[in-house]
């Protein structure tokens, strides 16, 4: 019973070492795991696929979020994208905060890395930073006309003059709107977008967030969800699957189908790159830290009522 | 080397200068922390200059000339007598005005936060999944209804919808948990991957 005694007065920071070397260990030294992929996930990846080749179709990706949630949000915006520049789907890109500006570029250039062919203002566009007093009128404004709403993309382009542009009017083209976000800034779509315009509505949230969106999920206000680094994960697997091999979605081969990190790709040949599977890297490294968490709180509680029942501390 | 290898000592150094708080609080932790704060406002104020004050106030008045906007221009001053002790009322009328325009959005949140919320629960119970919605829909609106003490068998029927909600409140967290983790994971993977290229 001392050991018990031992690891309810256990400093907490042999706790963090061991959290660390949890995470690290994973990291290192990476394995297969089964990561299998939820509807809200693949209800989003069906979305974006349903406009491959389309011209008049277009997606936009709003990024709500600054550097501290990039771990959870980053790969995932990465996956799209890279959806996106695989079955060729428009893509538009926003940001209403100053510092995301950075981080929108960052995505767009490392999914962009392996698309020579994806030129931006014909494959994609990136509207760029515009301050959050214009949120409202231009997340309105694009229901009626995105050129005028927007007016200049990134770089100081008039949108009327941008071959992307072409085809598309307001939200019954850009028919779906992604926010990748670490707070309920959602909501703002889904309230004006979704119930003024019929806009579909998605979501990349982080974990601390997925709880919050699942009522909106449940009612079709939202189309599809990617929650946290999990949602991440199960994104880069479809695209794996399905974008880079140019197949259809199909529930019977995904669920089947298990794409090895450390092995072939049929696309990549030996290795997928690194940025292409950091999700589901993390997610192996998130699994054992959770079994580490729960053995901790086991091992908590056991200690707990063992003192308990010694007539020790209640 | 290059100046991505130096981008990213200086932001590994910065790293390892926040979780050295976790050994205890000290020096490097808060020079770190400050020095976070004054880059955040300083990389802030001359990209909201850039992209707000010359398209938005400074082109359309000054260059072309459209003095109406002096008005709003005039109103968002105001703000700034938020410093000031005497005059800090003046800093009302634009948070006023401000506080008009949020209600504008009251009816389309109670659409998409009330009404669809309220019609998707109203569904017919013909499935496992219909009765528990329905159940924890009900009982934990009877939580909520303080106008009756929560004694016998609405004492009873109130504590399901306790257990409701200790469900809610406990994935909430089992998600907050994956998300620090999560951060953490992307933080060690910059740690070891991006500066010291061990992962691959």
């Amino acid at each position: 019973m001392k050991i018990f005694a031992k690891i309810q007065s256990l400093d907490r920071r042999y706790i963090y070492i061991i959290v660390a070397l949890s995470i690290i260990i994973p990291l290192l030294i990476p394995f297969n795991s089964r990561i299998d992929t939820t509807k809200p996930t693949e209800d989003v990846y069906q979305m974006i696929d349903s406009f491959a080749g389309k011209p008049n179709k277009a997606i936009l990706m709003n990024f709500s979020h600054n550097a501290s949630t990039l771990a959870e949000l980053f790969p995932m915006e990465v996956a799209v994208l890279r959806h996106c520049f695989e079955r060729d789907v428009k893509v538009f890109t926003l940001c209403f905060m100053p510092d995301t500006a950075p981080l929108v570029d960052y995505a767009i250039n490392t999914a962009k890395e392996d698309f020579p062919n994806i030129k931006a203002g014909v494959n994609y566009c990136n509207f760029g930073y515009k301050p959050y007093s214009l949120f409202l009128p231009i997340l309105l404004g694009m229901g009626e006309n995105i050129a005028e709403a927007v007016e200049i993309d990134s770089e100081g382009r008039k949108l009327e003059n941008l071959p992307i542009i072409e085809g598309i009017k307001n939200y019954d083209d850009l028919n779906l709107v992604i926010d990748f976000s670490a707070s309920s800034s959602v909501f703002s779509w889904v309230t004006y977008a979704r119930a003024k315009f019929g806009a579909n509505v998605a979501a990349g949230v982080t974990a601390v967030m997925a709880a919050d969106n699942y009522p909106y999920l449940q009612s079709g206000q939202l189309i599809g969800m990617l929650a946290g680094i999990k949602g991440a994960a199960e994104y880069e697997k479809l695209v794996d699957v399905f974008a880079t091999q140019q197949r259809e979605f199909s529930k019977e081969i995904i669920k089947e189908e298990i794409v090895p990190i450390t092995g072939d790709h049929p696309i990549y040949g030996d290795k997928i790159p690194y940025k292409f599977k950091k999700a589901r890297i993390g997610m192996n490294a998130q699994t054992v830290a959770h079994l580490m968490i729960i053995i901790f709180i086991l091992l908590g509680n056991i200690g707990y009522f063992a003192n308990r029942k010694k007539g020790g501390k209640k | 080397m290059t100046f991505e290898m130096i981008s990213n000592t200086v932001a590994a150094l910065f790293t390892l200068a926040i979780f050295s708080f976790l050994y205890k609080e000290n020096p490097v932790y808060r020079f770190a922390e400050h020095l976070l704060v004054g880059v955040s406002m300083g990389y802030a104020l001359p990209l909201v200059y850039k992209n707000a004050f010359i398209p938005f106030v400074y082109r359309p008045i000054f260059l072309e000339h459209k003095f109406i906007l002096i008005i709003p221009a005039l109103m968002g001053i105001l703000y700034i007598f938020r410093f000031s002790k005497n005059l800090s009322w003046l800093s009302r009328y634009p948070i006023a005005f401000g506080m008009g325009i949020v209600g504008m959005g009251v009816p389309m949140s109670m659409n998409s936060s009330v009404l669809v919320q309220m019609r998707t629960a109203m569904l017919p119970i013909d499935s496992l999944n219909g009765v528990i919605v329905f159940i924890g829909t009900v009982t934990i609106l009877m939580y909520f209804f303080f106008s009756k003490a929560h004694k016998g068998v609405y004492g009873k029927i109130t504590n399901i919808g306790i257990w409701y909600m200790m469900v809610g409140f406990g994935a909430s967290f089992g998600y907050t948990v994956m998300a620090r983790i999560s951060l953490l994971i992307g933080r060690i993977q910059f740690l070891l991957g991006d500066w010291l290229g061990l992962i691959k």
